[in-house]
């Protein structure tokens, strides 16, 4: 009787006990979830922080503001009959000053100059080169204005400020607003961005010859780091006899992942420059020090993927006599593969946004023509940035940003390759 | 050298033997295998085998001869070495690093570990089995066509769907995947995924088949078919197969095999084994007093 009494009690305090307890339990699982959700926020907001000023700043430069001159193309000012030498300069300063007859000085004529891009210039000769019957005519054309005007039509420069603060006179200021009143200046899509080559003008430089040498730099790191990175990873995860020789490499390239990629550059000036000998600035020599920087990124998430095919599929094929190869290339390789994909492309975006050791092998100088192959002096997109953000010209403060969402751009790609490889190759159960 | 430790044990067979004949069993601590580890005109046998994992021995000196078209059933409790034992008669435990096999197994003959010797036909030759059913992630058809393939044992695609068809009728496959040979091995249920599995090994052509708790993840019903199934195979066959269930190795097998901590402690056919064991351990563990 007592004895039923007590257990009783005591069933009745356990419960009293758990029931004190359940409250803390829950407290502090939800104040763990807090703590979660508080990063994950956190983590977002800086992430939305960046894309907002990146994409403000940037988007500017998808716009350039373009002047309308009308143009004669008279062969007295051209001077000569061969187009390609013809003074076309002159051509826009003839057309300037049609417009404003009352300018007179030597000075205020180079200020009134000022205003129109000296790429100008090269427009209007490029319209002759390919009408050469032009020649005698009038016509209007849109020509780039100068970074000076594009930031005061944009909004950057205030008018309001004293002369002495601003990059354009009282004057000049009056001809662009007659020129406004007129509709003859316009902001247009800013085509030459994408399609040309750095330029020490804001207004002329374009993003297309860093792209170009990124898309190279890319391949050849591609073609020589993915074939490289799955072979040693195939060798030592499924061949090698697990040794100490082993061992010391695995630990010696995982230690290699870890070298700052810089070091990687001063190795390719020793190296691929000083003693093979290579063309300084290419993509070529970009492209290998990037797989040699690439590469224990793809052997480690290779090493990870075929590690975790399950054993019982190398058995099942070795079961039925298959040999070692046989059992790797046509069971454990394509279990594999999606990991491998996806550790290659990380390791190829890493690739793509790295500029340390492309400062030190020449892909930092300052390149106008787009490269057509891999042994042309070229840059590359985050190189490019660098150079940019570097620069004085206001106008190249947007296309900085504007060149950042063009990386973020193929970025986003890739990565999305990579998820659609991943899901592709997946499906094959 | 061999032959001389054969006889010997043979001797304390007999003197054991006479032992369970009055009644009285082998004492608990006698590890000397007893019984009858010997048949005649054996497909297999195994000499003097001992296995190593490191420093750990697995196996001490285990010698068993498989008969012709017979199921052999090795029974014995959880890290007896009876899988370690099996996996040896392929040399599938070449893919342990760590693992070293002494003693010789022979196959008609030829020691199986002789350096001499490829893996890759004997393997062909000895098929296997595996504990849980492990179809590759490729269709039905592509699952029963990949050993024959690899062999070069057939040529054109009209060979192929032969082989298929003759080694999924003889799983007992045929009628249930017929209309889906080019769906996903791995979407076919667990009973069917390791007749899959058998139908994969006998495509090959093997002589022996090893099979390793082949019905461990398996239902009643999925159960009952594969041992039905090794029933049918003895035919052709020879099987000798590892198995956690009493009763399956009563049912399915002619001789039983008893392997406690690494020794053979007895091995006779199925009937002795389960009616009277010798062994003071057999007893012990077909009682179900320990195991």
């Amino acid at each position: 009787m007592s004895d039923n009494l007590t257990s009783s009690i005591d069933r009745h305090s356990n419960t009293d006990i758990v029931q004190k307890g359940l409250s803390k339990r829950y407290n502090a699982e939800r104040r763990f979830k807090f703590y979660g959700i508080a990063a994950i926020c956190a983590s977002l907001m800086f992430l939305g922080v960046l894309f907002i000023s990146i994409a403000s700043n940037g988007y500017g430069a998808l716009f350039q503001t373009h002047i309308l001159l009308s143009v004669s193309f008279d062969s007295d000012i051209l001077g000569g009959e061969d187009l390609k030498r013809a003074n076309y300069q002159g051509v826009i300063k003839n057309s300037l000053l049609k417009m404003f007859p009352e300018v007179k000085s030597r000075r205020e004529k180079k200020s009134l100059y000022s205003l129109v891009s000296s790429g100008a210039a090269f427009k209007i000769r490029n319209i002759l080169i390919e009408n050469p019957d032009f020649v005698g005519q009038t016509m209007d054309v849109w020509v780039p204005a100068d970074d000076d005007t594009d930031m005061l039509i944009k909004g950057y420069m205030k008018r309001d400020v004293p002369e002495s603060e601003r990059r354009l006179n009282n004057r000049q200021i009056e001809w662009i607003e007659s020129l406004e009143k007129e509709g003859r200046v316009e902001k247009k899509f800013n085509l030459a961005f994408f399609t040309a080559g750095d330029s020490r003008e804001p207004e002329l430089a374009g993003i297309w010859g860093a792209t170009c040498g990124s898309f190279f730099t890319m391949i050849i790191t591609l073609f020589l780091s993915f074939p490289i990175g799955v072979a040693s990873a195939l060798y030592l995860e499924e061949f090698a006899p697990k040794n100490r020789w082993t061992d010391i490499i695995e630990v010696n390239i995982n230690n290699l992942a870890a070298v700052p990629s810089i070091v990687f550059g001063l190795l390719g000036l020793a190296v691929f420059l000083n003693f093979f000998g290579m063309p300084r600035s290419a993509p070529l020599v970009g492209g290998l020090v990037l797989t040699l920087m690439t590469l224990p990124t793809i052997i480690i998430a290779s090493r990870a993927a075929l590690k975790s095919v399950p054993p019982s599929i190398r058995e099942a094929a070795l079961g039925v006599g298959a040999s070692k190869m046989q059992t790797v290339i046509h069971h454990v390789l394509p279990l594999a593969m999606p990991g491998m994909l996806t550790g290659t492309i990380i390791g190829m975006a890493q690739a793509l946004g790295e500029t340390a050791p492309l400062l030190m092998i020449g892909m930092v100088a300052f390149i106008v023509d787009i490269p057509g192959g891999i042994t042309d002096p070229s840059t590359v997109l985050p190189v490019q940035i660098f150079l940019w953000a570097d620069s004085p010209e206001r106008g190249f403060l947007e296309r900085t940003s504007a060149a950042i969402m063009v990386l973020l751009t193929f970025l986003v790609l890739m990565n999305a390759l990579a998820v659609m490889l991943r899901k592709k190759f997946e499906k094959r159960w | 050298m061999s032959s001389d430790q054969l006889t010997s044990t043979k001797k304390t067979d007999s003197k054991a033997y006479r032992n369970g004949k009055q009644g009285t069993l082998v004492d608990r601590n006698n590890r000397s295998t007893i019984g009858q580890p010997t048949v005649h005109d054996p497909r297999m046998s195994c000499r003097n085998v001992n296995v190593y994992y490191e420093d750990k021995h697995a196996i001490h000196d285990v010698s068993l001869d498989i008969g012709k078209n017979e199921v052999i059933a090795l029974i014995g409790p959880s890290g007896c070495g009876k899988s370690t034992f099996l996996r040896c008669l392929n040399r599938m435990n070449d893919t342990i690093d760590i693992c070293r096999v002494t003693g010789e197994i022979l196959l008609d003959g030829n020691n199986i570990y002789d350096k001499n010797i490829d893996v890759v036909p004997l393997r062909a030759r000895v098929g296997m089995v595996f504990q849980k059913p492990n179809p590759f992630p490729k269709s039905i058809y592509d699952n029963v066509a990949y050993g024959p393939k690899i062999h070069g044992l057939v040529q054109t695609r009209d060979e192929t769907d032969e082989i298929v068809k003759k080694s999924l009728l003889k799983a007992g496959l045929w009628d249930e995947v017929k209309d889906r040979l080019d769906k996903p091995g791995t979407g076919l249920s667990g009973g069917q995924q390791q007749r899959l599995c058998i139908a994969r090994t006998i495509a090959v052509g093997p002589e022996i088949i090893l099979m390793d708790e082949p019905c461990s993840a398996l239902d009643p019903i999925a159960t009952a078919r594969i041992e039905e199934l090794i029933d049918e195979l003895r035919e052709n066959y020879t099987i000798a197969i590892v198995t956690h269930s009493m009763q399956q190795a009563s049912r399915v097998s002619q001789r039983t095999a008893f392997f406690h901590l690494g020794d053979l402690i007895e091995v006779g056919s199925t009937n002795q084994i389960f009616l009277s064991p010798m062994h003071q351990l057999t007893e012990d563990y077909i009682t179900g007093r320990f195991g």
